[in-house]
C-alpha cells in the first residue's frame, strides 16, 4: 500500500491556543480512516488543515507525494463534504454538481454528461433542476456527496456529513458512503464525534484527544486492545465501567474499592498496587453463586433485544442480551471473563 | 376578549401614526394646486377648488429644475458608487474576520455614524480648501456626502456577509475557486439582495443631502435640487404653492421608486435572502 497522504509532525496554533500537538499519520491509498474524538480535540482541524483551509503552523503534509506546504486547496485535488452540505444556494442541483468541473475548464456538454452519471449512482436525476431549498436533508447530502466524487478527486474528506440527519437516515447513509468509497476505490478521511460510525464505516480509526492521537488502528483493536482510559472509554457503547481497586496479596486477582467483589486475573501484577479496573458492560454476566462481585441495580430500560442494568449511581451499566425479571433495588451478583478485564494505571490512565 | 380586539386596536394606532407622517405629504400636493387665497382660508380646504395644474410645467422651467434633478442624480450616483465599490469590500472583511483589531474598526466606523453633518462641515470645508477641492464642488459633495453614508452602507451590508455560510466559501474553494473567485462568484451573488437594498437606501438619501451641498456648492448652476429648493426662501417669499410644486416634483420620482421597490427593500431587509 502507498501512502496517499502523509503527516509529519503537524502543529497548528490559533494565537495561544495549542490546537494540533504533533500529529503523525500516514493514510493509505484507498483507505478509509475515522479521525474521532470528542468536540474540540483538533480532529476537524486536522481535516481542514489536510483541505488547505487551514494553514498549518509547522510540520509537513504530503498529498500522492507532493508536499502541499503553501498550495491553496484548489491546487491539492481533494473533494470535501461540509457537515451542513455547503450547497451553493443560488444553483441548481446540476450546477451545483459541475462547479467544480466548470471551473476547471470542463466544457458544457461532457460536464452535463458527468452529472447525470453522477445524479444516476447518487439517486438524483429527477432533481438535477431544483435548487438546494427545494430539497429534503437527505436529497441535500447526496448531493454533497455527489459533488465530491464527480471528479476523481484525490482523497475525500468528510466534515461529520451525517450529523444534520434523523437516526434512520444516518445508518442508511453510512452504508451507502461506505459502499461508494468502495466502489470508487476512493481515499477517504472522515471526521465524526460519532464512534459508532468510526466503528462501522473506517478501515482504520483514529482517535484524538486534544490535539493529540491518543491511538490509532483497526475497529476491533481499539476496542479490544485500548492503550489507556480514554480510548477504552470512548469506543465502545454503552462505555466501559471503570472501578478503582487494587491487586490482592496473590497477585493475580484486583480487590475493588467498598468491597464490592473481587476479580481473579489471567495475568500476574505486583500485589497491592492500585489500579482501574475497566470492564465493558456487554461483557458481564449475571451469575447465581459463580458471582465474583456484586452489584445494585438502580434503573431497568429495556429496549426488546437487549435490557440495561445501570447501578443506582449511574456509573456502572452491563448489558444483557436475555430478558430479565430483574428489578430495581435487587441485588445480582456478576461474572467476567478474566480475559476481558482492562486494567489501567489510576495517575495516567496508561493500560497495564 | 382582548384578543380579538387587540390586532384592531394595534391596526387603529398604526393607521393614526401614518395619517400624521403622511399628512404633509397630501398637504404638500394639494397647496400646491391651490391659488393664494384658498391656501389660507380659514378653514383650510382639504381639496383644492380649482385645481391649477399649470404650475408643475412653469416652476419646472422658471426655476431650472432639469439643472437641479441632473445634479441631484449626479451626485447621488456619485455617492452610491463609491459607497457600494468602497463600502462592500469594508463590510466583508468586517464580517468575515474576526479580532481586535476588527471590534476596534468597527467602532469607529459606528462613531462616524453619530457625528452629524452640521458638525463636520466646517472641517471638511477647511480642507478641502486647502487641497483645492471646492474648484470641484460636486467631487467634493460627492466625497463628504460618501464619507458619510459609508457606516450605515457598512454595518448593513456587513450583517448581510454574516449571513453568508463560511462554508460556501470554503466549498467554492475547494471546488477548485480562487479566494477572489469565491468572493465574486459565490458570495457577492448570495449576498446581492441586501447590497441592492442598501445602495438603493444610500442613493434616496444622497438624492436629498443639503448640508454639504449648500456650504460647498456655490454656484447655481451645480447645485442639487435640495438646494435650490431653498433658493425659495427670500425674505419676501410667500410664493407657497410654487414651492410645494417644486417638492412634489423633487419627490415623486424617489416615491415612486421607493413603492416599486418597496417588497424588494423590506425583505432584503428582513430576511439574509438564503435558505
Amino acid at each position: 500500500m502507498t501512502a496517499q497522504i502523509e503527516m509529519r509532525d503537524i502543529q497548528k496554533h490559533y494565537g495561544s491556543f495549542h490546537a494540533l500537538k504533533g500529529i503523525s499519520l500516514t493514510i493509505d491509498k484507498g483507505s478509509f480512516v475515522a479521525l474521532v474524538g470528542p468536540s474540540g480535540c483538533g480532529k476537524s482541524t486536522l481535516l481542514r488543515s489536510i483541505a488547505g483551509l487551514e494553514t498549518i503552523t509547522s510540520g509537513t503534509l504530503q498529498i500522492a507525494g507532493k508536499t502541499m506546504t503553501g498550495v491553496p486547496p484548489r491546487h491539492r485535488d481533494i473533494a470535501m463534504v461540509f457537515q451542513s452540505y455547503a450547497l451553493y444556494p443560488h444553483m441548481t442541483v446540476e450546477e451545483n454538481l459541475t462547479y467544480s468541473l466548470r471551473l476547471h475548464g470542463v466544457g458544457k456538454a461532457d460536464a452535463r454528461q458527468k452529472a447525470a452519471e453522477v445524479a444516476a449512482t447518487t439517486g438524483l436525476t429527477s432533481l438535477l433542476g431544483r435548487y438546494p431549498r427545494q430539497l429534503s436533508g437527505g436529497q441535500r447530502q447526496r448531493v454533497a456527496m455527489g459533488r465530491a466524487i464527480i471528479r476523481n478527486p484525490k482523497a475525500f474528506l468528510f466534515d461529520e456529513p451525517l450529523s444534520n440527519l434523523d437516526a434512520s437516515l444516518r445508518v442508511q447513509m453510512r452504508k451507502e458512503i461506505r459502499a461508494l468509497h468502495d466502489r470508487l476505490g476512493a481515499t477517504s478521511v472522515y471526521v465524526t464525534h460519532d464512534q459508532i460510525e468510526a466503528m462501522t464505516m473506517a478501515d482504520w480509526v483514529v482517535v484524538m484527544r486534544d490535539g493529540l492521537i491518543e491511538q490509532q488502528g483497526r475497529p476491533l483493536d481499539l476496542y479490544d486492545k485500548p492503550v489507556n482510559r480514554f480510548v477504552a472509554g470512548f469506543i465502545g457503547s454503552p462505555a466501559m465501567n471503570f472501578l478503582p481497586g487494587h491487586i490482592a496479596e496473590t497477585g493475580n486477582a484486583v480487590m475493588l474499592a467498598d468491597g464490592a467483589g473481587t476479580l481473579p486475573l489471567d495475568r500476574g501484577l505486583q500485589p497491592g498496587r492500585e489500579v482501574i479496573v475497566g470492564v465493558r458492560p456487554e461483557h458481564l454476566d449475571v451469575v447465581g453463586d459463580a458471582a465474583t462481585f456484586h452489584l445494585e441495580i438502580g434503573v431497568v430500560e429495556s429496549t426488546g433485544s437487549a435490557t440495561y442494568l445501570t447501578s443506582p449511581d449511574g456509573n456502572f451499566q452491563l448489558v444483557q442480551s436475555e430478558r430479565t425479571s430483574l428489578a430495581s433495588g435487587d441485588r445480582i451478583g456478576l461474572r467476567i471473563d478474566p480475559t476481558k478485564i482492562h486494567l489501567f494505571d489510576p495517575q495516567s490512565g496508561i493500560a497495564l | 376578549m382582548t384578543r380579538t380586539y387587540t390586532p384592531w386596536i394595534l391596526l387603529t394606532v398604526a393607521l393614526a401614526l401614518a395619517a400624521v407622517y403622511l399628512f404633509p405629504l397630501y398637504w404638500m400636493y394639494v397647496t400646491s394646486l391651490k391659488t393664494g387665497s384658498e391656501m389660507f382660508a380659514n378653514p383650510p380646504t382639504f381639496w383644492p377648488n380649482n385645481a391649477n395644474f399649470g404650475i408643475y410645467p412653469e416652476v419646472w422651467a422658471r426655476r431650472a429644475m432639469p439643472t437641479y434633478l441632473w445634479n441631484s442624480v449626479l451626485i447621488a450616483g456619485g455617492v452610491t458608487a463609491i459607497t457600494v465599490v468602497l463600502g462592500t469590500g469594508c463590510a466583508y472583511v468586517l464580517a468575515r474576520y474576526r479580532n481586535h483589531w476588527i471590534d476596534v474598526g468597527l467602532f469607529f466606523v459606528l462613531m462616524l455614524q453619530v457625528l452629524p453633518a452640521s458638525v463636520m462641515i466646517t472641517p471638511l470645508f477647511v480642507g478641502f480648501n486647502q487641497v483645492g477641492l471646492l474648484n470641484y464642488p460636486r467631487t467634493a459633495v460627492v466625497l463628504a456626502a460618501a464619507a458619510k453614508a459609508m457606516p450605515f452602507f457598512v454595518v448593513l451590508v456587513r450583517a448581510t456577509f454574516m449571513s453568508v455560510p463560511r462554508e460556501l466559501e470554503e466549498a467554492a474553494l475547494v471546488d477548485g475557486n480562487s479566494r477572489v473567485g469565491a468572493f465574486f462568484f459565490i458570495v457577492l451573488p448570495l449576498a446581492r439582495n441586501g447590497i441592492l437594498v442598501c445602495a438603493i437606501l444610500t442613493f434616496m438619501s444622497a438624492f436629498g443631502e443639503y448640508i454639504y451641498s449648500k456650504s460647498i456648492i456655490q454656484s447655481p448652476s451645480l447645485q442639487p435640487a435640495s438646494v435650490g429648493l431653498s433658493g425659495f426662501l427670500g425674505p419676501n417669499s410667500t410664493d407657497w404653492s410654487s414651492i410645494m410644486a417644486y417638492s412634489a416634483i423633487y419627490v415623486t420620482p424617489i416615491l415612486v421608486a421607493f413603492v416599486i421597490l418597496q417588497r424588494r427593500i423590506v425583505s432584503g431587509l428582513t430576511s439574509g435572502a438564503l435558505k
